[in-house]
């Protein structure tokens, strides 16, 4: 038994950026979205981690990192995620946009995905974030999944277990801050994670290097993806300023008092 | 206009939750003919309490009553197929999330997810996690809609008569599900009901005034406050990041109390954030706190400037051992 | 290896290796020449691919700092078909001014030679907005054919097309620990320990450290071979900028220049620049001359902002970008030894930077592709790197360029100013004029004055004593509370513009560090640092990582944008600055 991980991810504006919509000729766009930093997608991040750490766990196992992203910005975000764990990249080259069609983009996933030779689908696993950091609809990875005839899928993963008859055990987040916990038969099946239980891998030069062979070769013929927006009749940031009361030179007795107060509702 | 389906998930004894009753008004506020689509075990009893449509259609059985994709989106694709309904609501509860997006994939239609307020003209929803916001409609049909809890008022009125269509479909599902669990073995800090969030920032682990850190007391003045004020736990995550990296922090984080543009996007009526520091990324962990107050030790914070009612100026470890003793 | 604690401490630990032909300290404007330069020589002729590796201790590497406006002579002639447009934020510059910024509210320092010609100015009715503009910009200064940029979006411009053509790997948030030094050679460079890997060591036949002014690597190199007879490292400032999105409607056009002197002290200078898209930066130099034990860059650079000159423009505007880095100004003064059996120095570390004309990115460049273009001359008559060869290719070529002229005329241009202000501008005057004939003499302060003794003109020295005490119990800034005293006005936050330190670094730098390494900054006596009344390193230190604290400062790592003040500013060199990870997070500075 072994497993074919084929982790979709996008990349995202790096999470202190400033962000503010602005018109652009395909629809709405972030400005100076193109000078933003980039990273991978967090949620996305994690579900790369845990495919990494399962494909070590399981020999004979294979990761595919599924981008679709304007290639150069790509290009740069992969000099770090390169350096944390081993994959093979397939890449798209189109807009990372989080004001894009998910059914477009779930299209163009599901064609390249179909399209890595040797992929054997009985084993696949299809992997990627339960939100993105730009759409963040959650609802790009179903889509994949189903137009590549996955029937199990699991949203909120924080972990996954294989048993020893390759039985799949997973955690899935639901209300009430608890996790669900399935068991699927085995592959295939989507599984968009949450943060998962494992910490971000420090860079290595090695992994690195390793990951180079296929990096460039891939960002270098990666094709264009058909990727459209529907109409909006407005964007704008929340409204959210508020008046602020500050208290200083106050003893920490009396705020804790005034605290309390405000806590019981009095 | 387009007929409406909005898909429901009774619980085992039949009855709706709020935002189930949410979906309906929200699908009467657009004025098309109204169905309602049942999923579970016991469709007849909803049948029984369910108003607000013209139609109910169920999908029944044990296989449904649990939460599964395959079994779920099979039932509603039946159901949108049942109904030619040209939109799909339903209330953004975990089930419905997981499902609806292969659905809408199914049907050849579109899906948009946490949608915060509805209208004829269009729809709303956050993009960027909760930092843009925009209003939008489409062409495509069916298109699906899931609603944040708010999104509408809950629907009042009569119930329907009891009647409704049994739905047949055929589901051979490979996933068993055998049941929810609480994360971890130790304290419940998430509490999605409390009337507070905490807010712990990254300040708590730094080094105080005395030029030394006081981790271990931060630990027990934070879990003193969840205790005393029943709050629910939320952090930055700078220290969840830290406290799951085995460094000298605090045990009981983990990832599911992370708030902000990473982690969680939590309501409650009040919420009081201390020691933390920070701009819009971290401050959309709060975009659904009604009232907030914040304790930091800088007046000029941009965590807590426009975005608190109330900055209290002061060290947070005094104020939280004082605080403690006030509510126990 | 020789020297103290550079964040790898445990030499006996044992560490991955790997080979690789060349390896590059650091990814800037130097290494973005030779790389490019290189990179376009690749493959050789006889199909010879040798394996390039540049390690860059930021998270990205559009991460870097400068102010730039530059004549960009050597970048044009890397590209010599430049389109300003296809670099973001990059503008051809099309009007330049110098002027000399009045103090408009009695708080600066300034000698009574300062304030006559101040009164004669303005009981001339010569200024506007309490800055005088200079008629004309001594040609040694003008950038007018030049480009205004941003150092992080050029970074990246350049980091692309080197990665995309294949021949070299850029690798960022990969901090380069140490030389790998064998005897007279280096044979590599050990990468920075992570508390789940230690580094590891990549071995190559070539070097190149271009890891700034204040690089780990080439301070190391230059700790075990020495600097050439009569160079030295002595002269260094720290330059700060914001970039600002202007008000709407404001009337500045892109490629508009200003250089200032005079004010927020007369020993700091500063820049605006404009760029596309109604962005403008910002920034200020407080050098190792201006005698003051409170260099608190950051507060400074918010009153420069408040003069009139400058506040017309940018009021109502908001900030998008901070960042901080210290300039190596010996210039040639410091440059240490070029080369060496196994490895090469290029950029501002080398000593590139020219003092007089105030320009350091376009010669940090040209060093880098001379080496590049050594480099390949080497490999293509199969010749190894020793120093001699090197020598015969690197130097020789450095020697011969304008580099090497006009960095001769600026050596010793800036000396004037260990004598004050004016002796400084008349300095830089005459050196530039005469080509570096004349100049006035001046050597650096041995001791930074007390604390009571620098500000005792306005406040008494136990007043001193009562600031002093009230910080250390509040925890607040010393720094600060000896400017308000002094008479400097509180700064009007805005939430926009004028933030806090700590937004700043929030809002504008992003500041970040990844777990799992160790503090990079630490003390070699904590003795020495109790007994040390001004902590000039506290108040310089440009993201608030080190704050004052009873015995030694406290250092907060994920503040720390690495500008490496703190080391040149503990006279008593205490302070140990090692490589580390992390820093500013945006793209704009």
């Amino acid at each position: 038994m072994s497993y074919h991980i084929a982790v979709c991810a996008g990349i995202v504006p790096d999470p202190l950026q400033t962000l503010e919509p602005v018109s652009g000729p395909q629809g709405p766009a972030l400005k100076n979205e193109m000078m933003l930093p980039a990273v991978l997608d967090p949620w996305a991040a994690h579900a790369l981690y845990e495919a990494s750490h399962l494909a070590k766990n399981v020999p004979g196992s294979k990761v595919y990192l599924v981008s679709l992203a304007p290639k150069a910005k790509l290009q740069q975000v992969l000099m770090t995620m390169a350096q944390k764990v081993a994959f093979e990249l397939v890449a798209l080259d189109g807009p990372s946009s989080g004001f894009t069609e998910s059914a477009d983009v779930a299209s163009a996933l599901a064609a390249a995905i179909e399209a890595i030779p040797g992929l054997d689908r009985s084993q696949l696993l299809l992997f990627g974030g339960w939100e993105s950091a730009a759409r963040a609809a959650g609802t790009t990875l179903a889509m994949v999944g189903e137009r590549l005839g996955i029937t199990e899928q699991f949203q909120g993963v924080d972990a996954l277990k294989v048993g020893a008859d390759g039985s799949l055990e997973i955690l899935e987040r639901v209300e009430g801050g608890k996790h669900q916990v399935s068991v699927c038969a085995g592959a295939p099946a989507v599984l968009g994670w949450a943060t998962g239980s494992l910490p971000e891998p420090p860079n290595s030069p090695q992994t690195g290097m390793q990951n180079m062979r296929t990096v460039m070769p891939a960002l270098q013929k990666a094709k264009p993806a058909q990727v459209g927006a529907h109409a909006f009749l407005s964007v704008s940031l929340p409204k959210q300023q508020r008046t602020t009361r500050i208290v200083k030179d106050v003893p920490a007795a009396e705020v804790a008092r005034e605290i309390a107060a405000w806590i019981r509702g009095s | 206009m387009e007929t409406i389906l909005v898909l429901l998930h009774p619980d085992a004894e039949g009855a709706i939750a709020k935002a189930g009753l949410e979906a309906i008004a929200a699908a009467h506020g657009l004025g098309g003919e109204v169905i309602i689509g049942l999923v579970g075990g016991n469709a007849a009893g909803a049948a029984k309490v369910i108003g607000g449509a013209g139609r109910v259609l169920a999908v029944e059985g044990d296989a449904f009553s649990q939460s599964r994709y395959a079994t779920d989106a099979a039932a509603a694709q039946a159901l949108v197929a049942a109904s030619k309904a040209g939109i799909v609501m339903a209330p953004a509860t975990s089930r419905w999330s997981r499902c609806l997006a292969g659905v809408a994939q199914r049907c050849g239609g579109r899906i948009d997810s946490h949608i915060t307020a509805i209208a004829p003209e269009g729809v709303t929803r956050w993009y960027y996690r909760q930092r843009i916001e925009a209003t939008f409609t489409r062409a495509e049909l069916p298109w699906f809609l899931l609603l944040e809890s708010g999104a509408a008022s809950a629907w009042q009125g009569a119930p329907c008569d009891g009647t409704f269509e049994r739905i047949a479909v055929e589901a051979a599902p490979r996933t068993e599900v055998k049941g929810v669990v609480s994360p971890g073995a130790g304290e419940q800090t998430v509490k999605p009901e409390a009337e507070l969030l905490f807010v712990a920032g990254a300040g708590w682990t730094k080094k105080q005034k005395d030029g030394a850190a006081h981790v271990e007391r931060a630990g027990e003045l934070i879990l003193g406050i969840v205790r005393t004020a029943g709050a629910s736990l939320g952090s930055s995550k700078s220290l969840v990041d830290l406290s799951g990296e085995g460094q000298a922090v605090l045990p009981f984080l983990s990832h599911l109390n992370q708030v902000g543009q990473t982690g969680s996007t939590p309501r409650h009526p009040k919420g009081l954030a201390t020691c933390c520091h920070g701009e819009e990324p971290h401050v959309v962990g709060w975009r659904f706190i009604q009232d907030r107050r914040a304790v930091n030790l800088d007046a000029n914070c941009g965590w807590a400037r426009g975005k608190a009612d109330v900055l209290y100026v002061a060290d947070a470890f005094e104020v939280m051992e004082e605080l403690n003793r006030l509510l126990a | 290896m020789s020297m103290e604690p550079s964040g790898n401490e445990s030499p006996a630990i044992e560490r991955p290796s790997m080979d690789v032909d060349i390896v590059c300290a650091g990814f800037g404007p130097a290494t973005g020449g030779f790389l490019t330069t290189l990179t376009r020589g690749l493959p050789l002729e006889d199909g010879t691919l040798p394996q390039v590796m540049c390690y860059e201790r930021a998270d990205d590497i559009g991460f870097g700092v400068s102010g730039v406006v530059t004549r960009a002579r050597g970048i044009r002639a890397s590209f010599p078909e430049l389109n300003p447009d296809e670099i973001p934020m990059a503008a051809p510059v099309r009007e330049e001014k110098v002027l000399y910024l009045l103090d408009p509210i009695g708080a600066s320092r300034r000698s009574f030679t300062l304030k006559s010609a101040d009164s004669l100015l303005r009981a001339a009715g010569v200024l506007d907005h309490e800055a005088f503009e200079l008629p004309l910009i001594p040609a040694f200064l003008e950038k007018h054919d030049g480009l205004v940029m941003s150092i992080g979006q050029f970074n990246q411009w350049v980091g692309q097309q080197i990665m995309m053509s294949g021949m070299a790997q850029i690798w960022p948030g990969m901090p380069v620990a140490a030389p790998l030094i064998d005897g007279s050679r280096v044979a590599g460079v050990q990468l920075l320990d992570h508390e789940l890997q230690p580094g590891m060591e990549i071995k190559a036949a070539l070097t190149v450290v271009g890891d700034g002014p204040v690089g780990p690597v080439g301070r190391q190199l230059d700790e075990h071979f020495g600097m050439p007879e009569g160079h030295e490292k002595r002269e260094w400032a720290v330059g700060m900028k914001m970039v600002i999105d202007l008000p709407e409607g404001s009337p500045l056009e892109p490629g508009m220049v200003l250089h200032s002197f005079g004010y927020p002290e007369p020993e700091i200078f500063g820049f605006f620049y404009v760029h596309p898209g109604n962005v403008a930066s910002a920034g200020i130099f407080v050098p190792s001359w201006f005698d003051s034990p409170v260099r608190t860059t950051y507060r400074y650079l918010q009153h420069f902002l408040q003069h009139p000159y400058l506040w017309r423009y940018v009021e109502g505007g908001r900030l998008r970008s901070w960042g901080a880095k210290t300039l190596n100004e010996a210039g040639r003064r410091g440059e240490p030894h070029l080369v060496g059996d196994g490895w090469a120095r290029i950029g501002e570390g080398s000593g590139s930077t020219n003092v007089l004309t105030g320009s350091g990115v376009d010669e940090a460049w040209t060093t880098g592709t001379q080496l590049g273009e050594a480099v390949l001359e080497l490999l293509r008559e199969k010749k190894p790197f020793t120093k001699e060869n090197l020598e015969a290719t690197y130097v020789r070529r450095r020697r011969a360029s304008w580099l090497e002229q006009e960095s001769l005329t600026a050596e010793k241009s800036r000396d004037g100013f260990h004598r004050g202000i004016v002796a400084g501008m008349l300095g830089m005057a005459l050196a530039g004029f005469s080509h570096g004939r004349l100049h006035i003499p001046g050597a650096p302060i041995e001791h930074m004055p007390k604390v009571e003794d620098f500000f005792s003109e306005r406040i008494p020295a136990a007043r001193v004593d009562e600031i002093r005490r009230e910080a250390a119990s509040s925890g607040k800034p010393l720094h600060d509370a000896l400017m308000d005293a002094w008479g400097w006005p509180a700064i009007p936050y805005d939430g926009q513009l004028l933030v806090t330190q700590q937004d700043a670094l929030l809002m504008g730098g992003k500041v970040q560090a990844a777990p799992g390494y160790a503090d990079h900054v630490a003390f070699r006596d904590e003795a020495l640092c109790a007994s040390c009344g001004g902590k000039t390193c506290v108040s310089v230190c440009s993201g608030q990582a080190l704050t004052d604290a009873p015995e030694r400062p406290a250092f907060d790592r994920e503040k720390c944008i690495h500008c490496g003040a703190c080391m040149w500013n503990c006279e008593r060199e205490n302070v140990v600055f090692m490589a580390g990870a992390g820093g500013l997070h945006s793209a704009e500075n």
